[in-house]
Parts: structure tokens; C-alpha cells; sequence
């Protein structure tokens, strides 16, 4: 599965880190990151350590294949 | 099923509350129930706390808002302005522990002067709670005036579990006896819709908590900062009036030179909020604080010593205590203890990484050196293995003498989980050893031989005081021998264990009792296997008589089913019953995992059964038995089932399948003289049921056991193929002073009685057969006459014996117009598998039986039904005469195949 993250904000290189398995861009005041999810599990765990980071997460969808 | 509910009939389930522990035996922390303080710089908020006042009349409520929404602060301010005690609880990752979960709630209530009473059973299990400690929990608050005020702060990291079910359910049952306040990042599976339309919650969310811009004007005021109007809107815009941007702003404004051009600066950034602000802040403090910070962020909390270890200095006191003033980053648990903001916790873990790429796993390193000295176990274990430092962990559970754990059904689960990540690189007697006990543990024995052996090695090469390690080398060793049959090696590792355990310190012995029961619970089956009866019993016995609750009871249930089926060869099945549902009662009181002991006293139970002629009951044990050991191979356990099984199949005819049964699918270093004697007894029983006479007699002439039981069992079969003398010689040759049970005696006067048949002495038969019925009758054995066959009918029937049959045995007192031939007619060949009830029940014997269906003891029924307790013991007695039972749980059961209840 393929998913993208949109979040509020550009994110500095620091903390992308913290995402270390989606690739990112920049774009008009956000922040799309993007990859594969594994599963569920991956992809529910993805949206929690974007709320332990402080993230407001404006959309997210899956991508076609 | 039945055999449970009856059992947990008697007695009461759990642990007295008093002397509470967590259940894995570690002191509570007690930071847990600390309510977190607020810093100078906090602004109250009047809006919000009276809001949250509304708290006090609604049994739920909800503060929901996003990390860093300031909802924690909130609620310890408004408690602040309360004139009652509240109880706190910073609730922990135990999405897998609710009994962990339950026991602390029930602590939090206690640390806060408002404690449940001392009937509420405290959950001793980590992973489970059961239903009716829940449902005491619920009933000691009901009616509580005032209900206790209970506040579970981060309720995120449990709100998706089974513990948000559990505390709806606690909730819903203690009607107006709690007031619950959940404070949390995201929606707690609760029923909210419910709660909110009947108007029992108070919600508090995102939009509630957000800054208006006249307190945001007040919290920088608190900063030292004053803004013009339309300045404090754009920053309330910016940070959507997020408490942590607004406070980080404030921080950052603080230490700027033109705070003013600052926080325009920071208006027109597109950054996302909290990385930009903290990395802004973080950079303004000084190094030693921002390495301070990066560094703490691998642990959950700490306190300055700690920090000291991990940043090589000796003034994280000053900078902790600055850091709190400021309201940055941390907050203050209480007794010394911080912990990071949980936002700020993850951000400068990404931050550390990437700043020291490496840096993490030493710090792990030197949290678990410090840990191992000062903290607990489990916190140790935990960051040794973070650090991927397998020598160390390994070494801390071994010194430590915990790799009992890896038995007991408690944190097996933990530990197996923690050490699954440990690689084949980890060499050393201590990594071996951990190894060991975990293949030993999932019954891997010829991998787990192999690590204990390594271990071994390696132990005889250490240096220093490796006596811990000796002591757990033993109990493995003891685990070994018991799953492989061999009672030398067994006696060995006890003696092993005998000579190091002076040398181990006694806090230590005195922390792990479980390691003594286990070890004497192994000696004590291998030497059962062995048969050796009288040195199996003392071990055993010594190991169920262990202290230590929770830690032990899995031994201990153990030793009690082995102590059980050693009264059962012994010919006493009352005796065995009894020791059987009390190490099923044992392990339930504690409602351990169910799968965790070999189900050993379920094969008893079932043989039992067999002998009282009750085979469906025989059958469902067995099965029961069955899927609790799918994993095990065990030698005991393995004969226990051949036992059972094979009566079983020998009861219901199944010859074959009796034969096949008879043999335990084991291989040992040993074979058991009573595993053999059965089989021998089995096979002959069947060669003598399909007519191979000869066969059956000769496979008799040499038993590989003299147990009573085998020799009465010899004697019977050979009777039964015409040799009489040779019968009756083997009943001589019996000791007198072996003692044996009703179930031994009570076959032996059949023989006796067949032979004197035979020889048509129907006098001395008659009297024998009188006999065997008053030994049998109070244990309700209904396999031996039946076994007996067609001649004893007639003694059966015939007038001053049957009345002794009556009732239990064959059908009571008919009715006059059926005393014909119908009423000669014994029903030996099928008695009913319960007895007919002799005598109506009268109505107050009635109300008292249902009291004890529920459970309820003999005063509680006494105050239910107005009566005397002397009133309601007579009540019992004639109850359990005219049930023909000894006890209330078999009342029950009875009761229930009765269909009385």
C-alpha cells in the first residue's frame, strides 16, 4: 500500500528523520510525506508519532499502486 | 465449565488487599500517582477549571486535546482548588497488562487515603483481570458519598485496549460511586454518544483548550512579554492557540533581543510550529542543557542521579530544577523524579539521532548500569536491551536469580518477548542460560539441552561468584531432568542447588521464591516418575507448602496435582479430588493464564471420575487437559493422561483404543514403575476381555511395581482367568502396613467376595460384598462393582445388602408396585451416572442451595435468608445427606445433575 501524509508546515530535516521510511515534499506551506505502508498497523503508528510530534495532519490518502 | 465454577465455589478468588504489590512483585512507583506540579509561568484558567467543575457531578469526563494542549496542567489546577482527595494515576503502555493496569488503579485509590475495602481481590496476573474482580471493584463503589474522584492522565496509551472496556464496565456497575476524569490525546473506546445524550459526561476537547488572545496576552505577560493587540492574534492564529507553540514562543521571544521582531519573524515561517520552536529553543539554552535534554530523551523518567550517569556531569539537580521553573520541556513527577513532556519526548529523539548518530545505545547502556543498581529489574532489563548489551541483560536477570520467571506464567511472556531480539553473538554462561530456560520452557528440550550444556561449560571456566548462575544452572538442569525422566540427574542439580545457595545473599532467595518451588517441584515429579512415592512426596509437599502468592502458585498447583495423583495410586480418590480442585482453585484465585501448568489435576480428576463411573465428566477433563498441555511433554503428565485415558476406554469398552492409550507418548532416561504397571494391567485386562486367557495371566506373573493398586488390579484379572488361589495369594502378599485407600480395599473385597462366590460360600460373599459397599459409598466408586460383573448382582439385590446400594449405586427404595422382578433387577450393568435424590429437599433447604450456587458463604446466606448460621450449618447437613455429597461444591454440582437448581 501506498500512502500519502499531508501535514501543516514544512518540516526541517531533523525532524523528517523521525520518518525515516517515507520520502518528503514541500509544497505551499506543507508537508507531503509518502511511501509504502506496510500494513494497519504501520500506517495507524505513522499518524500517532505525527501527533506525539506535534503535527497537524491535514489529509492523508492512499495512492493508486 | 463446571469443574471451575464449582471449585471457585468454596472459596474466595484473589488476594487479600492488604499487603498490596505489583503483581510481578516490584515496589509500586510511586511518581505514578504523583500530581504533576505546575511551574511558575502556568496561567490558570478560570473558563476551563470551572468547566471541569461540572466534573464533580458527572461520572465521566473527558479532557481531549492534542500533545501539548496544556490538559494535564489543567486538571492538576483545577484539583488544586478542590477540598477533597483526588486520585491520580499517569496510566503506562499496558495495552497487554490490564491486571498491571487494575492493580495500580486500585493502589492509586489507596495512595490517596480513599481505598477500596479489603474484599476487593487485587489482579495478581499482569496480563489478565477477571470479571469478578472487576465486579468487586464496582460493587465497593457503589454508594460511595463522596464517589472517589479518579483522574487517569495520558489514557492515550491504553485507550484502545481491553482496559477501556474494562473501566466502562467498572463505570457503568458503580452507578454513582466514581467519578472518572480521562485525559487524552485521542477518543477512548467508550460508549460516549451514550454517556453524552444521557448528560453523564464532561467533555473538554481541542477547541475548549486552545488560547483565546487575552490569555495568550496573559501568558506572555507571565513571560515578562507585552504585545500589542493585533500582534497576540496573528501568534494566537499561527499557533491555533496551542499551549505548546505559545509557550515555546514565549521562551524564544524571551531570549531574543527584539522579541517583538522575533515573533513577527516567527509569523511569517511556515514551519510546522513545534519542530521550528523547539529547535529554536533548544538552541538558545545552554550546551550542558541541550545535551542534558538530548540525552534524557531515551528514558521515561528520571531523576538527577540518573541524569548524572548519563551526561557524565554532577549538576543535572540545578539544570532539572531551572528547566521545570521555566516550563520547558520538563515536568515534575514528585520525589525527585521528572520526566520530558511527552511532545518534546519524540522530537529530540529524532534530534539526538541525528546529532550523535550511535550516541542512543550507550545511553541505553549506562540508564541500564544505573538502573540495575538503583531501579527495578524490568527497567533495567528493558534498556540493556535497547542497548543491545545481551551480556549485560542476560547477566542482570541471572545474578538477579530471576530466571524462575521464565516458569512461573507471569512475565514468561515479558521476558520471552524482550529476549527474542537477543542475536547469536551473545556468547557466556549467562545468554546461555537465558537461552536454556527459554527452549525449556516451550518443551524445546533437545535445543535447550544443548544450551544448558554450553552453559555449563562456560560456568566451570568463570571466575569470581558465579553462585546465581549455579543456582539457575540447577533449575534448569532440574527442568531437564524432569522432562527427560532421569531422577539422577535431577537429584544432582538439587544437590548443586543445596551447596551454592549459602553462598547467594538471602534478599535475593527472599525475592524469588518461586525458584525453590520450582526446583523441588521438578525433583519432586522426576522422582514420581521414578517411583519413588515417599521422597516425591516430601519434595512435593515442601513445594506446595512455599510462600510467595502469585510468584509461586504455579509450582505450587503443580505440586499439589502431583501430590494428588499420588493419593490416587494410593487408592484414595476423596483425597486426590480434593487436592486436585484445590491446585485448580489455587491457580484461579490468581487467575493466571490459563495454559501455564501441565493440567495434571485434570487427568487426576478424570480418573476419579472414571472410577465413580462418571465417563462423559472423565471424558470432557480429559480434553480439557489436553488442549491446556498441546505444548508440553512431560512425563508425568504423559502417564497421568495414559491413565486416565486408558480406564476410560477400558470403562466404555474400547479395547483397542485402551491399548493404545495405556502407553505415555514419552521417551525418558528412566521408565516409571507405575506407568508400566498400568500398561501391564491394561494389556492384560484386554487380552482377558477377548479371551486370550493365558495371555492376560501371564503378562500378570511379574509386576514392575508392588503397589497395592496393581496387585489388587493382578488379583481381579487373574480371578477372572480361573486362578483362583493365585488371587487370593496376591491379597495375602500385600503388607499390612501399606495402608491403601477405599479404592484398592474396596476392589480387593470384590475379589475376595467373587471367590467365595465361586466356592459357594454365599455367606462370606454376602458379607464381603457388604463390605466393599461401605467403603465405596462415601466416595461414591461405582467402577469396581460394575467391573465386578453379572455374579454380583444378586448380593446386590438381596435384602440387608441393598439398602448400602441404594441411593447411589442402584436406584432407591422402589416403589412397592415395582419391588416384583423389575425391582430385583440391579442396575449394575448402567447405574444411572448420578444418583436419585433419596429424600424432596425441603423449601428453606432449597433457598440455602441456591445461596451456595452463588457463591455465597455460609453467613451470607445465614444474613440472606434471616436465619442462624447454626440454623443454616443444619440446613447443610441434612442437604448433604439427602445429596449424598460431602461438600458444597459437589452439592452444587450435584444439584445441577439433578436439575435442582
Amino acid at each position: 500500500m501506498r500512502y500519502e501524509i499531508r501535514v501543516d508546515g514544512h518540516m526541517s530535516d531533523t525532524l523528517a528523520e523521525a520518518f525515516p521510511e517515507l520520502e518528503r515534499v514541500v509544497m505551499s506551506g506543507q508537508t507531503v510525506l509518502f511511501g509504502s505502508v506496510i500494513d494497519e498497523a504501520h500506517l495507524f503508528g505513522l499518524l500517532a508519532r505525527c501527533q506525539s510530534l506535534g503535527l497537524h495532519v491535514v489529509e492523508m490518502r492512499r495512492m493508486p499502486e | 465449565m463446571v469443574v471451575s465454577t464449582v471449585a471457585t465455589g468454596d472459596r474466595t478468588i484473589g488476594v487479600p488487599a492488604e499487603g498490596r504489590v505489583d503483581p510481578f512483585g516490584d515496589p509500586f512507583l510511586r511518581t505514578r500517582f504523583a500530581v504533576p506540579s505546575r511551574p511558575a509561568t502556568f496561567l490558570p484558567r478560570r473558563r476551563l477549571t470551572r468547566h471541569l467543575g461540572q466534573a464533580l457531578r458527572t461520572p465521566l469526563t473527558m479532557v481531549n486535546g492534542s500533545a501539548g494542549a496544556g490538559k494535564t496542567l489543567l486538571v492538576a489546577d483545577w484539583i488544586a482548588t478542590l477540598d477533597r482527595p483526588v486520585t491520580w494515576l499517569t496510566v503506562e503502555a499496558e495495552e497487554q497488562r490490564p491486571g498491571m493496569f487494575w492493580a495500580y488503579f486500585l493502589q492509586a485509590l489507596d495512595a490517596s487515603g480513599t481505598p477500596l475495602s479489603d474484599r476487593v481481590h487485587v489482579p495478581a496476573d499482569p496480563s489478565r483481570v477477571s470479571r469478578k474482580v472487576l465486579s468487586e471493584i464496582a460493587e465497593d463503589l457503589v454508594g460511595r458519598d463522596p464517589a472517589p474522584l479518579v483522574v487517569l492522565d495520558e489514557f492515550d496509551r491504553v485507550s484502545a485496549s481491553r482496559i477501556a472496556e474494562q473501566l466502562e464496565f467498572v463505570l457503568q456497575h458503580a452507578g454513582s460511586g466514581l467519578r472518572l476524569v480521562l485525559v487524552t490525546r485521542n477518543e477512548p473506546m467508550f460508549s460516549l454518544h451514550r454517556h453524552r445524550a444521557a448528560g453523564a459526561l464532561t467533555e473538554i476537547r481541542d477547541a475548549e483548550l486552545a488560547f483565546t488572545p487575552e490569555e495568550a496576552a496573559a501568558l506572555l505577560e507571565l513571560h515578562g512579554l507585552s504585545l500589542p493587540g493585533d500582534a497576540v492574534h496573528a501568534l494566537v492564529e499561527r499557533t491555533r492557540g496551542w499551549a505548546a507553540g505559545l509557550r515555546l514562543c514565549a521562551l524564544a521571544a524571551q531570549e531574543s533581543p527584539d522579541p517583538q521582531a522575533y515573533l513577527k519573524e516567527f509569523e511569517a515561517d511556515r514551519s510546522t510550529v513545534a519542530d521550528f520552536l523547539l529547535a529554536e529553543v533548544l538552541r538558545r539554552q545552554p550546551r550542558e542543557t541541550q545535551d542534558l535534554l538530548l540525552r534524557v530523551s531515551v528514558l521515561d523518567r528520571f531523576c538527577p542521579d540518573l541524569v548524572n550517569g548519563l551526561t557524565h556531569r554532577t549538576d543535572a539537580g540545578r539544570i532539572l530544577a531551572e528547566l521545570h521553573r521555566d516550563n520547558a520541556f520538563v515536568e515534575q513527577l514528585g520525589q525527585g523524579w521528572y520526566r520530558l513532556h511527552p511532545l518534546f519526548g519524540e522530537i529530540l529523539q529524532t534530534h539526538l539521532r541525528v546529532r550523535s548518530p550511535g550516541l542512543e545505545a550507550d545511553l541505553h547502556r549506562s540508564a541500564a548500569q544505573w538502573l540495575r543498581r538503583r531501579g527495578t529489574l524490568p527497567e533495567a532489563l528493558a534498556h540493556g536491551a535497547a542497548a543491545d548489551d545481551w551480556d549485560f541483560t542476560a547477566g542482570a536477570l541471572v545474578d538477579d536469580l530471576a530466571i524462575g520467571q521464565f516458569f512461573t506464567g507471569l512475565r514468561s511472556d515479558e521476558l520471552n518477548e524482550l529476549f527474542s531480539r537477543m542475536g547469536p553473538e551473545a556468547v557466556g554462561p549467562a545468554p546461555e542460560l537465558v537461552r536454556a530456560a527459554r527452549d525449556l520452557a516451550q518443551s524445546d528440550l533437545d535445543r535447550g539441552m544443548a544450551h544448558l550444556h554450553h552453559a555449563e561449560a562456560g560456568l566451570a571456566g568463570e571466575a569470581g561468584d558465579p553462585a546465581a548462575a549455579q543456582l539457575s544452572w540447577a533449575l534448569l538442569e532440574a527442568v531437564a531432568a524432569r522432562l527427560t525422566g532421569s531422577p539422577a540427574r535431577a537429584e544432582q542439580a538439587a544437590e548443586t542447588a543445596d551447596e551454592v545457595r549459602p553462598e547467594i545473599p538471602a534478599h535475593l532467595l527472599d525475592k524469588h521464591p518461586e525458584l525453590p518451588a520450582l526446583l523441588l517441584t521438578h525433583l519432586g515429579s522426576t522422582r514420581l516418575w521414578a517411583g519413588r512415592y515417599e521422597d516425591a512426596r516430601a519434595a512435593l509437599t515442601e513445594a506446595a507448602e512455599c510462600p510467595g502468592g502469585a510468584q509461586t502458585v504455579l509450582p505450587r498447583e503443580e505440586s499439589m496435582g502431583h501430590l494428588a495423583l499420588i493419593d490416587y495410586l494410593n487408592g484414595w480418590p476423596g483425597r486426590a479430588e480434593h487436592k486436585a480442585l484445590a491446585a485448580m482453585t489455587e491457580t484461579e484465585r490468581f487467575s493466571l493464564p490459563q495454559p501455564s501448568g501441565t493440567g495434571i489435576e485434570r487427568l487426576v480428576l478424570a480418573a476419579v471420575a472414571v472410577d465413580r463411573n462418571e465417563l462423559g465428566r472423565a471424558q470432557s477433563l480429559i480434553d480439557e487437559a489436553d488442549e491446556l498441555a498441546l505444548e508440553i511433554q512431560d512425563p508425568v503428565q504423559a502417564a497421568g493422561r495414559a491413565l486416565a485415558a486408558a480406564r476410560l476406554q477400558l470403562a466404555r469398552g474400547n479395547t483397542r483404543a485402551a491399548v493404545a492409550s495405556a502407553t505415555p507418548a514419552v521417551s525418558t532416561a528412566v521408565a516409571s514403575p507405575w506407568a508400566e504397571g498400568l500398561e501391564r494391567v491394561v494389556a492384560s485386562a484386554v487380552h482377558l476381555a477377548e479371551g486370550r486367557t493365558g495371555t492376560a495371566a501371564e503378562l500378570l506373573r511379574q509386576l514392575p511395581d508392588d503397589r497395592p493398586a496393581w496387585v489388587v488390579e493382578a488379583a481381579r484379572l487373574r480371578l477372572a482367568a480361573g486362578e483362583t488361589d493365585a488371587a487370593l495369594d496376591l491379597l495375602d502378599s500385600l503388607p499390612a502396613e501399606s495402608r491403601p485407600g477405599p479404592a484398592v480395599t474396596v476392589r480387593a473385597a470384590l475379589v475376595r467376595a467373587q471367590a467365595a462366590a465361586q466356592r459357594g460360600d454365599t455367606e462370606t460373599a454376602r458379607r464381603l460384598v457388604a463390605q466393599a459397599l461401605l467403603g465405596a459409598r462415601r466416595e461414591r466408586l461405582r467402577r469396581p462393582f460394575i467391573d465386578a460383573g453379572r455374579w454380583i448382582r444378586p448380593y446386590l439385590a438381596a435384602a440387608p445388602v441393598r439398602p448400602l446400594a441404594a441411593g447411589w449405586l442402584v436406584p432407591a427404595a422402589a416403589p412397592p408396585s415395582t419391588a416384583g422382578p423389575a425391582g430385583s433387577r440391579p442396575a449394575v450393568a448402567g447405574p444411572p451416572p448420578a444418583p436419585v435424590v433419596v429424600q424432596e429437599l425441603s423449601e428453606r433447604e432449597h433457598d440455602v442451595l441456591r445461596g451456595l450456587a452463588q457463591m455465597m458463604s455460609t453467613q451470607e446466606i445465614a444474613a440472606d435468608l434471616y436465619l442462624s448460621v447454626n440454623t443454616v450449618k443444619t440446613h447443610l447437613k441434612s442437604l448433604y445427606r439427602k445429596l449424598a455429597v460431602n461438600r458444597r461444591s459437589e452439592a452444587v454440582r450435584r444439584a445441577r445433575d439433578l436439575r435442582l437448581l
